[in-house]
Order: structure tokens, then C-alpha cells, then sequence
């Protein structure tokens, strides 16, 4: 029975050394080939024929072929097991010449009689070729970013000269309209002044015409020098600790006198401890826009109510009238530039359209948001929220504030 | 009669700035560039000098830098009369050594109540 399975497992192993997918030879000390496989004649382009008692000199690359003897050498010297991957790229040598990258690990086996080399000899062509694919890939990405970077950089310069180039033409632009505005609305106030003689009162009217028309021209260039400034994102918060009733309180009374024109009461409903951290110039901006557009908007013996207070959200304040009132379709467009509101106004578009859109602008800077309730006949709502604590994280409070 | 001198470069404005103040009770010497209202400063004095900022070759801030110099110009009040608008504008011509600020479109009402605040009203009647 024993010499069977001897010859069993003997066969077995052939099949084994056969259906490897990798080139297995054995080799003496002496470098002489003793053994191949299948996947060994395939991969060099020999049969074993061939190469059996060849050195394996044979199939290494012309080039390479002296130090590999050294190689040889030193390793019977030293023999380890080294397997695949561990050494350096190698190249082997087909029949035909050609060369081709190949991983080898090598094991020493020592017998009483004899010392021998296993080699197991993987080719690495498609391996390497998809390395080579990779790389020119990532080379071709890493170009691809750099360019794109570079367009970014360039893009980015180009803005940061439009920026530039804007905020320079609103500077020069403002400049060059208040210049003639001036002489206009000093000459049309000198005349109404009748320091040089008394003006009939045709003449007065026209003259009024001229300063009425002409002041609202400043208003409108001061109102787009704002906006710009606004979406430029030029205008800069001054962020600080202060109490909501006090700025509303002063607002609503450089207002009074225009209500007052019109006996338009302002009632106001204010939380007097409630602070806020926010620009305060710009919430009495925002505040004096939405007031000067109820009083606007009120026909006489009408009532305007003002209110701030606390909510888990922040700080919420209403401005509301019982003015001509906004048709639904039209409550979200009354925030943008230039609208002004149609057949329900005639006669009250003296404003410039831009009040709202600088008053919502404002409300977002400050990190909040602006709304409107309103029906018509029956009087606006404006109500915005604004966070307490400020949109900036970086604001520190000044010390004399009392909470 | 208090003397004012006005620099201005635009013929319109300078009229216009000239019959206020001359209405006011004040006499006026006009300038129509910085380097004529360095000269005319330099001249007979006077009590007031308005200046706009924006003039060609010397504009009023270099103006104003030459006129501080002088120690003869160091207790006269100069005024910056400007178009300009934008933030920190104010700011820069005060800190620049000028005694007011005055932006155009001007009100005449300003105009002259400046003028009285500094220099005092020169009506006799």
C-alpha cells in the first residue's frame, strides 16, 4: 500500500505543479535548470525540452545577466525565503528577446545531497500595464486640477478686480451725480429763497417742482449706492450691546413729526429690558424704513403700531398700520428693487422702490428674516425676527451693558 | 466783514457758495483751483477757507497739508466742501486736520449755520 500512495501523491503533486497559474522552476546550486512547469514553457516561449539543464541565466535580459549570476551566488551563500512582491521590479527574458516585468519569490531546499532553489515566477506585463494606466491617469487628473486650479486663481483675481472696479465706480459714480445735483438743488432752494427778488406763484410751483423732484433724485442715488454697497457685501456691521426699545424709541421720534403731519398716532408696545446684539445704526435703518412706509401708506386719523419683544427665536418686532393694505399676489414682489405698488398707490409713488429691498437686505445681514401680513383695505404688517446674540461669532460685548 | 475764501473748480458751485455767504453778510474770495487758493490764502487774510476736496493738480487735502504748515494758519478754520458720500469719508477729512465737514448736495441752512458756528455772524443790523 505504500508504494501506491507514494506514487498517488506523486501524480498529485505533478498536477498541482501543472495547473499553477504561476512559472515554477527548480534550480541548482550552480544555477542549471532542473525543473519547469507548463506555465513556466508558456510564459518564456520554451519548451522544457529546451530549457532543462540550461542555466537560468538564460532567461534573464542580456543586460541583467552578470549581476544575476552574483545575485545567485550570494543567495546560495545566504539562502532565505523571499516571497513574491519583496524584492525589486525584476525583468525576465522571452525566447524571442523580448523583456518583461515578472515578481519572484524564491525558496532555498536544503537536502543532505543537494541545495536547490524553488522559484516561482509571476508575469506582471497586465499588472504593470494597469499601474502604468493608473499613474498616466492620476498624471492626467493631477495637470486636469492644476489647470483648473490655475482658471480658479485666475477667475478669483478677475472678481476681486470687478469687486474693485465697482466699488471704485460707485465711489466715482456717486461723486459725479451729487455734483450737478448739487448746483440744481442749491439754485432751485436759493430761488425759493427769494433772495433776489419775490417769485410769482407759478414760478413758486415750478420751483418747488424742481426741489421736490430733484431731492428725490439724491434719494434715489443715495438708495442704490446703498444697495450696492449692501450686495457688495461692502457695508460693514458695527456690532454692539444695546436695548431694542431705546433705538426704536428714537427712531419713532425723528418720525412723530411726519405722523403728527398726517394725525397719524404711533402707539408702540416694547419690551423695555430686551437687548439686542446687532448694528444699531442699521436696526433703526430698518425700523425708520418700515415706519416712514406705514405713515406713507395711512391715509389720516389712521394708527400705527409699534411692537418688540421676546421670542424663543429672537427678537421680534411689527410695524403695523391700517394703511391701504398689499394684495396677496403682490406681498412677496414688494420686496424687491424697484417695485412699487401698482393701481392700489396712484398717487403715493414718491418713494424710490428701493426701500425694501435695502430694509430686507439689511434684516438678513443682521441674520434674521423680513415678512409681511397684510389685507387690502385693512392695513400691513411688517414683522422681522432677528437673532439676539448677532450673525457674527467673533462679537465680544461691551462691559456697561446691563442685561 | 469777515473774509471767506472759497476753492472750487466748478464755476456753478462757486457762484452758488458765493451768494449764500454774500447774502450772509460775508465777503468771499473765490479760488478755481488749489493752486489759486493757496496763493489768495497767502494773501490778505482771511477768516474762514472753504475747500472742496476734489480739484485738479492740488486737490483740498494737499491744500489743507500746505496751509497747516504755515503757523499763520493754524487758529483759521478750514472747511472740506465735497460731492463725495461714502463711509469714512467725514472721518478722513476731520482726522486730516479739517474743521468741518460739509457734503454736497449742500444745505444752504447748514452752509451758513457752519459758517456762523465758526466764525461768527458778520450781519451789523
Amino acid at each position: 500500500m505504500e508504494p501506491q500512495v507514494h506514487i498517488q501523491s506523486s501524480w498529485r503533486f505533478r498536477d498541482l505543479l501543472e495547473a499553477a497559474p504561476d512559472g515554477i522552476l527548480e534550480v541548482e546550486r550552480d544555477g542549471t535548470i532542473v525543473l519547469l512547469n507548463a506555465a513556466a514553457e508558456r510564459m518564456f516561449g520554451y519548451s522544457r525540452e529546451e530549457l532543462l539543464g540550461q542555466l537560468i541565466e538564460v532567461l534573464v535580459p542580456d543586460s541583467l545577466r552578470d549581476r544575476h549570476q552574483e545575485h545567485r551566488r550570494n543567495y546560495s551563500d545566504h539562502p532565505v525565503t523571499r516571497p513574491m512582491g519583496m524584492g525589486l521590479e525584476l525583468f525576465a527574458r522571452r525566447k524571442n528577446g523580448f523583456q518583461f516585468p515578472v515578481e519572484i519569490s524564491l525558496s532555498p531546499i536544503r537536502s543532505p545531497d543537494a541545495f536547490r532553489v524553488i522559484a516561482i515566477v509571476r508575469d506582471i506585463t497586465s499588472r504593470k500595464q494597469a499601474e502604468a494606466r493608473i499613474n498616466a491617469m492620476h498624471q492626467e487628473f493631477a495637470t486636469e486640477l492644476a489647470t483648473k486650479n490655475q482658471q480658479l486663481e485666475i477667475r478669483n483675481r478677475e472678481v476681486e478686480r470687478a469687486n474693485r472696479l465697482k466699488s471704485e465706480f460707485l465711489a466715482s459714480m456717486s461723486h459725479e451725480l451729487r455734483t450737478p445735483l448739487h448746483t440744481i438743488i442749491g439754485f432751485a432752494d436759493l430761488l425759493a429763497e427769494e433772495l433776489k427778488g419775490p417769485l410769482n406763484s407759478d414760478q413758486q410751483r415750478f420751483v418747488e417742482h424742481i426741489q421736490r423732484d430733484s431731492r428725490h433724485l439724491l434719494e434715489l442715488i443715495n438708495d442704490i449706492l446703498d444697495l450696492s454697497k449692501i450686495e457688495s457685501g461692502r457695508l460693514e456691521l458695527n456690532l454692539e450691546l444695546f436695548k431694542a426699545a431705546d433705538a426704536i424709541m428714537e427712531t419713532l421720534a425723528s418720525l412723530r413729526p411726519l405722523a403728527e403731519n398726517k394725525r397719524i398716532p404711533i402707539r408702540e408696545s416694547l419690551n423695555p429690558a430686551l437687548t439686542i446684539v446687532a448694528d444699531r445704526l442699521r436696526f433703526k435703518e430698518i425700523l425708520y424704513n418700515l415706519v416712514s412706509n406705514a405713515i406713507k401708506f395711512t391715509a389720516e386719523k389712521g394708527q400705527i403700531t409699534v411692537e418688540c419683544g421676546e421670542r424663543s427665536d429672537g427678537l421680534f418686532c411689527a410695524v403695523t398700520d391700517t394703511g391701504i393694505g398689499i394684495d396677496p399676489a403682490e406681498q412677496q414682489a414688494i420686496f424687491d428693487k424697484f417695485y412699487q405698488l401698482g393701481s392700489t398707490t396712484r398717487g403715493v409713488r414718491e418713494g424710490t422702490g428701493l426701500g425694501l429691498a435695502i430694509t430686507k437686505s439689511l434684516v438678513e445681514m443682521l441674520g434674521g428674516k423680513i415678512w409681511v401680513e397684510s389685507k387690502p383695505g385693512a392695513g400691513s404688517s411688517f414683522q422681522f425676527l432677528l437673532p439676539r446674540t448677532g450673525s457674527e461669532a467673533t462679537f465680544e460685548a461691551p462691559l456697561d451693558s446691563k442685561p | 466783514m469777515k473774509r471767506i475764501l472759497v476753492a472750487e473748480d466748478r464755476p456753478a458751485s462757486l457762484e452758488l457758495i458765493r451768494i449764500v455767504l454774500e447774502s450772509a453778510g460775508y465777503e468771499v474770495v473765490e479760488a478755481v483751483n488749489g493752486e489759486e487758493a493757496l496763493e489768495k490764502a497767502r494773501g490778505d487774510p482771511v477768516d474762514l477757507i472753504l475747500l472742496d476736496l476734489q480739484m485738479p493738480k492740488i486737490n483740498g487735502f494737499e491744500v489743507l497739508a500746505e496751509l497747516r504748515k504755515n503757523p499763520n494758519f493754524a487758529s483759521i478754520p478750514i472747511v472740506a466742501l465735497t460731492a463725495s458720500a461714502m463711509h469714512g469719508d467725514r472721518e478722513r477729512a476731520l482726522s486730516a486736520g479739517f474743521s468741518a465737514y460739509i457734503a454736497k448736495p449742500v444745505d444752504l441752512r447748514v452752509l451758513r449755520a457752519q459758517t456762523e458756528r465758526l466764525i461768527g455772524s458778520t450781519k451789523v443790523l
